[in-house]
């Protein structure tokens, strides 16, 4: 499906957008680098750039020198704000401890998230750091963007910001680090009204809403990962800049069940592409598997000699649940029992792909640890057609919320109101019905209980009479 | 929406806190306008902030509504 914008789309072109010079962009030579000094002694620093990796402060100093060398009238922020950033790192080193203030006023005008407010507590060791706030800028769906859009960005930073950003946060968000108070509104106006860009989402919000390659670039996907994404992003726009929720909330979207956004462990609420019918064989691919014609993996492990494939061992062999087996040479598979594992698939691409009746599962609950430790999203939904205007998904997205925002405490979030109140509490909102799917060990974590309504005689029976038959 | 702002203001001028999580706001509503919904209530907080009533104060992880002119209302 071709994609068709909300509103139109403008072609950005560096050379008509940009705001720097190829002479002040390459303002210094790798001789310059080397005798670098940092106006600040930072040996903890100077260490991290040691050993095989590559590090951030090798980063940092290139930017520190580039702009000690830009002319003053070129930055609207102190040129020293790289310098003092590594200065106020050694010093937390030195401590033990932040010197960061989180939290305040600051953001743009109508939004309350995309902006956080970061001021350090040295202020006079440290002066051109003193505000040193952050931005999330929403990437475009699936970090898809050219050279055009990207040094425009980078450029706009340089300007009015530190010029160091963070490729990319782990909501998925491109991070601007570091600008003054007064910029923080002309940054916002460049990049809704130039670069056709949002802020991305913080705070009490819908978080910015991530997604995979999809159909874009994968044969895999059984969703159109990058049009939910899109369209959800839209749909959600108020609970995405303003905050009403007990806390944040994440939406992401993968594709298949190889999950390359890892939406089950991050998201609140994880859309993940599956098939309903069965996986699709093509004997023949398999056969050439078996001869060596195809390398397993697409040649992704041709690095060193593992030797002739082997079907039984790398692949059958290896399926959680034993539903594969070779039949008068043809690969069989008991596709009921499939768990989505995608390993025979990721192994064997040219003959085997996910089924053609697709759609998604929805997972909900998945969090990083703050209370209660990391928990993965849980299995709510085992299957949901995918299609434009997503009206079944929004409808399952507007009975979570409702819920939470009633129910949730400050600073819950969806998984740990889940755990509080139990799994039946959750599929009664819902309403959908307890299914074999949810559980994770069938019989040993049974969460279904009984209503009165729901057993025949109800509560009423006669625990004497029972007793009279089953000792304690 | 006009009755939901007032409660909510009161609400804000009443309190010895200068920052709130909206289920604050929502549950002080709620008892004076028991049939509000949050996405009502939601509304009405936007609208005051928009008036520069109140003010968004964000922690990075987690926002609260502030009443502008108590508290922390400068930028620092």
């Amino acid at each position: 499906m071709a994609f068709e914008p909300k509103e139109p789309q403008k072609k950005l072109k560096y050379k008509e957008l940009r705001i720097y010079s190829d002479e002040e962009l390459n303002n210094y030579t790798e001789e310059e680098l080397k005798d670098f000094k940092c106006k600040h002694d930072i040996p903890d620093l100077d260490e991290l750039e040691k050993g095989p990796w590559p590090s951030f402060v090798a980063d940092a100093k290139r930017e520190a020198l580039h702009r000690r060398k830009l002319a003053e009238d070129r930055m609207m922020v102190g040129r020293d704000v790289v310098e003092d950033l590594m200065g106020i790192l050694q010093l937390s080193f030195d401590h033990g401890e932040t010197h960061w203030k989180h939290g305040g006023i600051v953001g743009v005008f109508g939004y309350g998230g995309g902006v956080i407010g970061r001021y350090s507590d040295v202020p006079e060791q440290f002066p051109s750091i003193v505000h040193f706030h952050t931005l999330r800028v929403n990437q475009p769906n699936s970090k898809f963007y050219n050279t055009d859009y990207l040094r425009t960005l980078c450029d706009l930073w340089e300007y009015r910001g530190s010029g160091m950003l963070n490729m990319h946060g782990s909501t998925g968000d491109i991070i601007f680090l570091g600008t003054t108070t007064e910029q923080l509104e002309p940054v916002f106006y460049e990049l809704g009204h130039v670069l056709q860009q949002d802020l991305g989402g913080s705070g009490s919000n819908l978080r910015t809403p991530s997604c995979c390659l999809g159909k874009a670039r994968c044969e895999w996907s059984c969703i159109d990962t990058q049009d939910m994404c899109y369209e959800l992003t839209h749909f959600y726009q108020d609970e995405l800049h303003r905050p009403a929720f007990p806390y944040k909330f994440k939406f992401k979207f993968d594709g298949c069940p190889n999950g390359c956004v890892a939406s089950i462990a991050r998201a609140d609420m994880s859309f993940i592409g599956t098939w309903k019918d069965n996986i699709r064989i093509d004997q023949e691919a398999v056969q050439a598997y078996i001869g060596g014609e195809l390398k397993p993996n697409a040649g992704a492990h041709s690095g060193r000699d593992w030797g002739k494939f082997d079907i039984q061992k790398e692949v059958i062999n290896l399926c959680p649940t034993k539903c594969m087996w070779m039949e008068d040479g043809k690969l069989m598979i008991d596709n009921k029992e499939c768990v989505r594992c995608m390993h025979c698939i990721n192994v064997m691409p040219r003959a085997l792909r996910p089924g053609s009746d697709t759609g998604c599962s929805i997972l909900c609950g998945g969090k990083a640890p703050i209370l209660e430790g990391a928990q993965m999203s849980m299995l709510t939904i085992p299957f949901m057609k995918c299609e434009p205007p997503y009206d079944n998904i929004k409808d399952v997205v507007d009975k979570i919320w409702d819920w939470w925002m009633e129910e949730g405490r400050n600073r819950e979030r969806l998984g740990e109101l889940i755990q509080r109140h139990g799994v039946p509490k959750f599929l009664e909102i819902l309403d959908i019905p307890p299914m074999p799917q949810m559980v994770t060990e069938p019989r040993s974590n049974p969460y279904i209980f009984w209503k009165e309504e729901d057993v025949e005689g109800g509560w009423k029976r006669s625990i004497e009479d029972y007793r009279a038959r089953h000792k304690r | 929406m006009e009755e939901i702002k007032k409660a909510i203001l009161d609400f804000a001028e009443g309190s010895k806190k200068t920052k709130f999580y909206f289920s604050d706001i929502a549950k002080a509503v709620h008892k004076i306008l028991p049939d509000a919904k949050s996405r009502e209530i939601k509304k009405a907080a936007t609208a005051l902030i928009n008036e520069e009533k109140l003010i968004y104060f964000s922690l990075g992880s987690t926002t609260m509504y502030g009443l502008k002119g108590r508290g922390i209302t400068e930028d620092h």
